[in-house]
């Protein structure tokens, strides 16, 4: 399968790379979360036609996040100080080519958000300090990862040939769904020499979708058939105690 | 089995869930509760958010209460016009607490506000219960006779206005009495995701001076249509009622509830309110802990939309 799935890669690769230094592609270009969803794997495939490294970042759907810190009030442990993150990824991967990500420029990585170490987010409160900022920033990098949704280490690439190369994701249960994108960079010291783009539609399929839809656009209907439903059970529970 | 919740847009363990669910329903069954207040801290304990905990277990209570009412309906034992004016009251609370829900959301405060008014309601509850159950083992109370209620009313309450006759459970009383325990059990089941029986049962007792007769199934009566309210309510302002897991929740605890009540028999009244006392100040104690020690992770993430 894996092997097929590389020669028809291969294929248009060929005819296209005289255009591009970097040729990307997923196995796949959606994940569907379906009721038994228990994670997935994400494969990338690509090829490089010019000399540098490789780079992909994976990142969900974006988001303003809320970082709350609890402070002890009176005994009690209370959410008390609070930084808002603008357009934080809701998760976060990446994979190198190199060991360690800080062989890169760190303006590129910035700019790019290549590596967990170049991420920044902006905070448009002006009231919070920068000392505040960097440990609000470490708080939620460190949540994120034990949540699973952010890495705590760049995944290696694959060098298949000098030029041909495959990374793997790992997308855990928890993922939240939206719109993914994969983005591939081919750098050579503080120069992208190309970025490539793919995108990735991670949504609920099949019986979920469907109730996530209904709840949505008829909520109240939506209610009524759940209450329905817990009237109906209760009834039954009496009539079946009822009956022995 | 793993099973993928699509409101709460996360895996859970079915197993799990179903076992607990089980469980309370099975507690139910022997002791006659709704077990809200067990079902919603352990739904947020793991992992669940808040609001479609509260939301969604609103709806179990609602499968619960039915099958605890029938009984009293049928033996005629629920006072319909008392039931109707709490139920106003109810459903102008549950309203009321969904927007104290979304205010307190708001402010980052759910979590707190919800593990605190759990542990002040549990621990008065439990210590109240506790002082009764030692009380009942040296004193047998008269006060309070099935037919009727010999208990005075107090004096403020009766001065209230806009009375109303209750042929019922012979009581002429202001409406605004059992419409505001209503209120506040309304408030309860949208905020806490909680039937408040355990709240409304003294209430309607020792405030109202219902005959004991009637007051398991006006308010039984009455939680149905609140919860029922709270759970339409969750729904349609904050769509957070995730029908996969009231399905689980529901099956769940009417299995347990059936188990519980056929074990019900062999349980002596007495012991059964000593167990009770005893998981009540547990769960009260459980969330004190997770109040008042400190965490070992300060920090906590929201995502706004």
């Amino acid at each position: 399968m894996r092997f097929l799935l590389i020669l028809l890669l291969l294929f248009p690769v060929s005819a296209l790379a005289q255009e591009h230094a970097l040729t990307v592609d997923l196995a796949e270009d959606h994940v569907d979360v379906t009721t038994g969803f228990d994670g997935a794997h994400l494969v990338l495939f690509g090829v490089r036609n010019a000399d540098g490294e490789v780079a992909v970042v994976l990142k969900g759907p974006e988001a303003p996040v809320a970082v709350r810190q609890k402070q002890n009030v009176l005994g009690a442990w209370i959410n008390r100080a609070s930084v808002r993150f603008e357009d934080v990824p809701q998760f976060y991967d990446y994979a190198l080519s190199v060991n360690d990500e800080e062989q890169y420029d760190l303006a590129v990585r910035k700019k790019e958000q290549i590596g967990i170490k170049g991420l920044d987010f902006e905070v448009k409160d002006e009231d919070v300090s920068a000392a505040q900022k960097k440990e609000f920033l470490a708080a939620l990098n460190r949540t994120k990862r034990e949540q699973g949704h952010f890495p705590s280490e760049a995944k290696p690439i694959t060098f298949l040939s000098d030029s041909f190369f495959k990374t793997e994701f790992y997308l855990p249960s928890s993922l939240p769904t939206g719109a993914y994108v994969v983005e591939t960079f081919l750098l050579k010291g503080e120069r992208i020499i190309d970025k490539r783009v793919t995108n990735i539609k991670v949504a609920q399929t099949g019986f979920g979708a469907q109730v996530y839809k209904f709840a949505e656009s008829y909520a109240f209907l939506y209610a009524v058939l759940v209450v329905v439903f817990a009237m109906f059970a209760g009834w039954l529970s009496n009539a079946v105690r009822r009956k022995r | 089995m793993q099973l993928y919740l699509p409101i709460a847009e996360m895996t859970i363990s079915a197993d799990l869930i179903f076992a607990v669910s089980a469980f309370v329903g099975f507690l139910s069954g022997v002791f006659g509760i709704g077990g809200g207040f067990l079902t919603t801290p352990f739904l947020i304990f793991t992992g669940i958010p808040p609001a479609v905990a509260v939301g969604t277990q609103a709806s179990q209570l609602v499968a619960s209460s039915v099958s605890g009412a029938i009984g009293h309906w049928q033996r005629g034992n629920v006072d319909i016009k008392m039931g109707l004016v709490m139920l106003g009251g109810g459903i102008l609370g549950s309203f009321v607490g969904i927007f104290i829900f979304k205010l307190l959301q708001y402010f980052g405060q759910i979590d707190f506000a919800i593990s605190l008014i759990y542990v002040v309601l549990l621990g008065s509850i439990g210590f109240m219960m506790l002082f009764e159950n030692i009380a009942s083992s040296f004193f047998s109370k008269k006060t309070v006779r099935k037919e009727f209620n010999t208990l005075r009313i107090h004096p403020i309450i009766a001065a209230l206005p806009y009375k109303m006759r209750f042929p019922r459970s012979k009581l002429f009383i202001s409406a605004l009495v059992p419409g505001g325990i209503g209120f506040v059990g309304g408030i309860l089941a949208s905020v806490l995701g909680i039937g408040g029986g355990f709240l409304l049962v003294p209430a309607m007792i020792y405030m109202l001076g219902m005959p004991t007769l009637l007051v398991a199934g006006t308010s039984l009566f009455q939680i149905i249509f609140t919860t029922a309210a709270a759970t339409i309510m969750h729904a349609v302002f904050n769509h957070t009622v995730d029908a996969v897991l009231a399905f689980v929740l529901i099956v769940g605890g009417v299995i347990g509830a059936q188990i519980g009540l056929s074990i019900a028999r062999f349980v002596r009244q007495d012991h059964a309110r000593v167990i009770l006392t005893v998981l009540v100040l547990l769960v009260c104690f459980q969330l004190c802990y997770t109040l008042f020690m400190e965490p070992g992770e300060l920090f906590s993430l929201e995502v706004l939309s």
